[in-house]
């Protein structure tokens, strides 16, 4: 199955774990990504400073992707699942606004249609790849870990644009987690915001957001919180250490995209992954995990 | 005497001192009505879920029914200038919740895009990432990183495809739409 990949900003110029992983687990999966070229931002970090030039972007992304004859478009950032199912939703709505989004595109020969369909990591890997398909490629079943899940706001909501799972109450990040042998631990604070949107206006406020909701996962005992979400790896990740300083927290709790796992579910190194790109502790995991030695020589 | 009343209690000191000094913009107000689609704002019966699960409202003391109930009053002016729209993390609770179909966070959008308009307060790193697109097409170019071993790598030295910036054309088209859409 052919899909055409949009991996946005984030991806390919610091998340570099995550295209890894993405690259890594799905040609093994039966599914071929293919590339677009010529495509920008989605649009969703201009959104507060021009709305139309950042629905324009959107639009432009999709006319791109629907030249490319596919049926499936792969967004792996939930920004820019936002950002693009919030354009397919307003320009079906609005004929002159589709007319005016297309005049526009016709300067660099493009047309925006709205016949592509959209799909996030994780209802791709729920819903189209599926359960048996995830439990035959598992060679290392995870069994034993107890793992936190975070959807990110932007796949949730709203639930008028068709979310990738249930806006109050999501269920296919944890399956996806539950399909490797790992046990989904609930937590009251599933659903509670990263903060990465406030850093650049309130990088106190954004760092405590992050330093709260690290905290309560690490102290309902999980063994690590799984994300799905470029801007929320940057925060839990990345911004780990600064968080805990902000909140006056002790925070040491390991974080990784859901492909990363799965892949090391899958046999795939650890290293193809780019789980040596990840901030946080990553190595407890995997020694929990039984994936590598308890005493790793050169940690 | 009620009205003395109304006015001592104590809320969202930013906006209301200086609505209590000034008279609704109704121009400005359909100006942000047309912005929001068929989210609006008069809808709103002031139920306060919207309030009650907004993270920023903990943090920041953002009122997402206020904000409302100001936009909806015609006071467009204090909003933007106040500063407190660019509390908003956009996590689309509010959107998600309200009873009216309101979504205040559509309208904090709306507010912001008039403030930028309008050359009000707006934190400059906003801006910034509208220049990069500009520039790049993207926020930003492919960033040199570390592994946790302090090894410096890139896409190349992690075997990932080249990265490509859209061409000069985009650049073009996309500065004919910003300036567009000033008008």
């Amino acid at each position: 199955m052919k899909f055409a990949v949009y991996w946005g900003c984030l991806i390919p110029t610091i998340q570099y774990g995550y295209e890894m992983s993405v690259r890594a687990v799905m040609p093994q999966l039966g599914l071929e990504l293919v590339e677009l070229n010529n495509v920008s931002c989605c649009g969703n970090p201009i959104q507060s400073i021009n709305m139309f030039a950042a629905l324009y972007l959107a639009a432009r992304n999709l006319a791109i992707a629907e030249k490319k004859g596919l049926d499936d478009l792969l967004l792996p950032c939930n920004g820019c699942y936002l950002s693009l199912s919030e354009a397919k939703h307003f320009l079906s709505q609005d004929d002159k606004l589709k007319e005016r989004v297309n005049n526009l595109l016709r300067e660099e020969n493009l047309r925006y249609e709205g016949s592509i369909k959209i799909w996030h990591t994780i209802n791709l890997l729920h819903d189209i790849v599926k359960e048996e398909r995830i439990r035959e490629a598992v060679k290392d079943q995870l069994n034993g870990l107890k793992l936190a899940v975070h959807y990110g706001c932007h796949i949730l909501r709203p639930s008028t644009l068709r979310p990738v799972d249930d806006s109050e109450n999501p269920k296919k990040m944890d399956e996806l987690v539950e399909w490797l042998g790992a046990k989904s631990i609930p937590y009251p604070e599933k659903l509670d915001c990263c903060g990465y949107m406030l850093l650049l206006s309130h990088p106190d406020a954004a760092l405590t957001f992050t330093g709260l909701k690290l905290k309560a996962v690490q102290d309902w005992d999980a063994d690590a919180l799984v994300v799905s979400c470029p801007s929320c790896q940057m925060m839990f990740d990345m911004r780990q250490k600064s968080s805990g300083a902000t909140t006056g927290a002790k925070i040491s709790l390991p974080v990784l995209y859901y492909t990363q796992l799965l892949g090391l579910a899958m046999g795939i190194s650890s290293e193809r992954l780019g789980l040596n790109l990840n901030r946080s502790p990553i190595n407890e995991l995997l020694q929990k995990a039984g994936l590598i030695s308890a005493a790793p020589p050169h940690s | 005497m009620l009205i003395k009343a109304i006015a001592a209690i104590p809320y969202s000191m930013s906006i209301i001192d200086l609505t209590t000094t000034k008279k609704p913009d109704l121009a400005l107000r359909l100006k942000i009505l047309a912005k929001i689609g068929e989210h609006k704002p008069y809808n709103c019966f002031q139920c306060i879920r919207c309030t009650s699960g907004c993270p920023s409202m903990k943090m920041l003391e953002l009122k997402p029914h206020e904000i409302v109930s100001l936009a909806s009053l015609g006071f467009i002016e204090e909003l933007i200038t106040s500063g407190i729209v660019w509390t908003c993390a956009t996590c689309l609770k509010c959107k998600e919740r309200c009873p009216q179909a309101v979504a205040p966070v559509d309208l904090i959008f709306a507010l912001r895009n008039l403030a930028v308009e309008k050359e009000a307060k707006v934190p400059e790193s906003f801006l910034h990432s509208l220049s990069a697109i500009l520039e790049n097409g993207f926020i930003q170019k492919p960033q040199d990183t570390v592994t946790r071993k302090m090894e410096k790598v890139n896409r190349e030295k992690l075997d990932l495809p080249k990265f490509h910036e859209p061409d000069e054309k985009f650049k073009a088209a996309f500065f004919k739409v910003l300036e567009l859409s000033q008008e």
